[in-house]
């Protein structure tokens, strides 16, 4: 090709310039494109970055609600209206024995040795159900 | 051949010229924009798409010691109504028909949102019934027409809306509503604890308990961030330019146990039904380390209806009101004259001495309520509870150093206790008593202390001897609930030593027996310590004879005390006419705190000698084999 007639110049340059402009379009469109998709990721942050608040808000609530159903005034309302009789036993309820533990099984699978001499055969341990009156 | 083609001269400066001229065009436009009116598009920008939005940062929350919620904060809606947007919205349309068709569709969805307000349909009509307001021409200049009157744009309609109630309600799409997301404080517990936690008031202001000593570490920081708006209003995320993110407030762990709280609070209401009180106080706190396990007042208020509450009511009068402290105050003499070796528990006293020569001058005895045949020890004058034997305590001590040990104790000085504005108390310098308070003072009268200042002077025989800083926070907790500091027991000083506050134990251990004051608060097997308290009342500048604080201040069990229980009743009436004596009004209320504190705290009975050597037998009978 012979680059030094005019009209051929032209045509390269005229070539050049549609090659330039389709490569700048390209790049201009992919530019577009590029902030379009950083627009919809930051809106879909946001939107999540809302429902995570919204979560958030939700789970006080609810965390709100579940320490106003453990108050002791609730459950002991509950425990009444329902008539379940649970609650602490009251000291006077509870019959300590003074031996240990290990003293009193050895007496009771002995119970033929003490029997005359202590009468440690059983001792009443009585338990009262169900909050006593005050 | 030379190729000549599309491309001839004039064709091609044609295209040329056409190309510079557009680029040309483009250029002009562009400078038009970015250069000539620069400033009057940007100002437009800003005005409508650019905004600075603040980000609330959440308050921590308040719990007990097992990381019970005591105080949260939740968001809550508040729906007001634009009325005139509905007829706004109907203009719009073309046709009538379509006009009645929205205001139909709009009509439905209104009676739907009024029946998840619970309100009429009528009711929720005339909120969205376009209204104008009246206001003077001048102010005039919120829309176009200078006539004196304006649109009403904003009503209220409901505020405190839960976001489960408006995420219903939001899906309505009710033209016209607007909705304003705030944090607002919840108790879930109500009145529970109520003068220790404080509250948030409507501007969000903290007032009283831990609210406001703790605001520091409860409040956080509120962020923001710059955002553009599109035309719609809907933040476009992708120019959110500058952001400081809030910092959400940290959380606080108290020392009192919500179950525990229960029971002195139930316990209060008893003593409230029974006695009829002007006042009362019930405090609990662990013997050891000073740590408040639960404090209650009478009379008390709900958290979440402060505003419902008269001032009076919200004050935290374990710390703030004066109560002539009567027979507690005795430890004071028995404990200094024990500590510095002038006395031993069986030290006797002539108990029924009218009066005594006293630093040259003739000092008369305060009357005792019985009257005593024999001298009474150390020991008795504690367990009867003698004014007498207390009085010559002091006297033993002198007035210098019987000061010197109420002082020490921590009367007539703050204790250090963080929530409400806590009173000192009085307790006059011995240069300033006059005759009789040598044989007053000693006796609790002619001093004035707090609940509070009583429950932990008898906190520091519990503790062996030293007296306890009161405290109420356990730890602080960041916005994930990792613990950033701990609080430790701290003590403010050595008051008597350990020995001696061994000895005084034992003493206070026969209040609560046959013999003593109160045995009413004895509990078998548990060595309850105590020393009940009987104050007149000085009304009209007498003491009155018909109004008491009765009181009882005691620990168990006294060789290894785990709590320490104060109950006052301040001007009780029981029901048969008697004096409200502290054995009366306040011991039976601490055997009832104690026995149930016994079986929560699990505290065990002082072990006593087995009985039978059943081991021993078994051996002895198998011959020295095993069975």
């Amino acid at each position: 090709m012979n680059t030094r007639d005019t009209s051929a110049f032209a045509t390269q340059l005229f070539v050049s310039v549609l090659l330039m402009l389709g490569v700048g379009g390209g790049l201009g469109f992919s530019i577009v494109d590029l902030r379009q998709r950083i627009s919809v990721s930051a809106n879909n942050a946001r939107i999540l970055d809302q429902k995570t608040a919204e979560a958030g808000r939700r789970l006080a609530e609810l965390g709100g609600s579940v320490a106003a159903e453990q108050s002791p005034e609730v459950l002991q309302r509950r425990n009444q209206s329902l008539a379940l009789g649970l609650g602490l036993p009251r000291e006077a309820q509870v019959v300590r024995v003074g031996v240990s533990a290990g003293e009193r099984l050895a007496a009771k699978r002995n119970a033929e040795i003490f029997q005359s001499e202590h009468g440690l055969v059983s001792i009443p341990v009585h338990f009262n159900l169900g909050g006593a009156p005050r | 051949m030379t190729a000549r083609g599309f491309a001839t001269n004039i064709r091609l400066g044609l295209v040329a010229g056409l190309v510079l001229l557009g680029f040309g065009v483009l250029a002009a436009r562009l400078v038009q924009l970015h250069v000539v009116d620069r400033e009057h598009y940007l100002a437009q920008i800003q005005n409508s798409r650019h905004d600075i939005v603040s980000v609330i940062a959440r308050r921590g929350d308040i719990y007990d010691t097992r990381r019970d919620i005591l105080a949260t904060s939740q968001t809550e809606i508040t729906l007001a109504v634009d009325p005139w947007a509905v007829s706004k919205k109907i203009e719009f349309q073309r046709t009538p028909a379509q006009r009645e068709r929205l205001a139909a569709k709009e009509r439905e969805k209104r009676a739907k949102l009024a029946s998840e307000l619970g309100i009429s349909v009528v009711e929720i009509e005339a909120f969205f019934t376009p209204t104008w307001r009246d206001l003077p021409v001048a102010q005039d200049t919120r829309d176009e027409a200078a006539d004196g009157r304006v649109r009403v744009e904003w009503k209220k309609l409901r505020e405190g809306v839960s976001e489960e109630a408006f995420a219903r309600i939001e899906a309505m799409h009710v033209t016209g509503l607007t909705a304003d997301r705030s944090y607002r404080r919840v108790y879930p517990h109500n009145e529970l604890a109520a003068h220790l936690i404080g509250f948030l008031n409507k501007e969000g202001a903290a007032s009283g308990g831990v609210e406001s000593f703790a605001d520091l570490y409860l409040s956080g920081h509120d962020g923001w961030r710059e955002v553009e708006r599109d035309a719609r209003r809907t933040e476009l995320a992708q120019f959110r330019n500058r952001e400081v993110a809030p910092s959400d407030g940290w959380g606080v762990v108290l020392s009192i146990d919500t179950a525990i709280q229960h029971i002195i609070e139930q316990e209060l209401a008893f003593i409230v039904s029974s006695f009829k009180p002007g006042k009362a106080t019930i405090i609990v706190s662990d013997a050891r380390s000073g740590f408040l396990l639960g404090l209650a007042n009478y009379p008390t208020f709900n958290l979440n209806a402060y505003g419902d509450a008269p001032l009076d009511v919200q004050r935290n009068i374990a710390a703030t009101d004066l109560i002539e402290p009567g027979s507690t105050f005795k430890i004071v003499a028995a404990s200094g004259a024990l500590n510095e070796g002038l006395v031993t528990p069986s030290t006797k006293f002539d108990c029924t001495l009218a009066s005594i020569l006293y630093q040259g001058r003739e000092r008369k005895f305060m009357r005792d309520d019985h009257h005593f045949d024999h001298a009474l020890a150390v020991s008795e004058i504690i367990s009867h509870s003698s004014n007498n034997g207390a009085a010559q305590l002091a006297m033993r001590l002198g007035d210098r150093r019987f000061y010197d040990y109420a002082r020490a104790f921590g009367f007539g000085e703050r204790t250090g206790f963080p929530i409400g504005h806590e009173e000192p108390g009085m307790l006059a310098d011995p240069a300033k008593w006059s005759v009789p308070d040598i044989t007053r003072i000693p006796a609790g009268y002619s001093v004035a202390a707090t609940p509070l200042q009583v429950h932990y002077a008898m906190s520091s025989i519990a503790s062996g001897g030293s007296l306890m800083r009161p405290q109420l926070i356990r730890q602080i907790l960041d916005a994930q609930g990792e613990v950033v500091y701990s609080f430790k027991p701290a003590a403010r000083r050595v008051v008597i030593a350990p020995a001696t506050a061994e000895s005084m134990a034992a003493m206070l251990q026969k209040v609560a027996s046959e013999e003593g004051t109160a045995k009413v608060a004895a509990i078998p097997g548990f060595e309850v310590a105590g020393k009940t308290g009987t104050a007149q009342k000085l009304i009209g500048g007498r003491y009155s004879e018909r109004n008491h604080v009765g009181s009882f201040v005691g620990f168990f069990p006294a060789s290894r005390p785990r709590v320490v229980i104060t109950v006052v009743v301040d001007d009780g009436h029981p029901a048969d006419g008697r004096i409200a004596y502290g054995a009366t009004v306040a011991a039976p209320s601490f055997r009832k705190i104690a026995e149930q504190l016994i079986q929560y705290l699990d505290i065990k009975p002082v072990a006593s000698p087995l009985p039978v050597p059943i081991a021993g037998k078994l051996l002895a009978h198998n011959k020295g084999a095993r069975p």
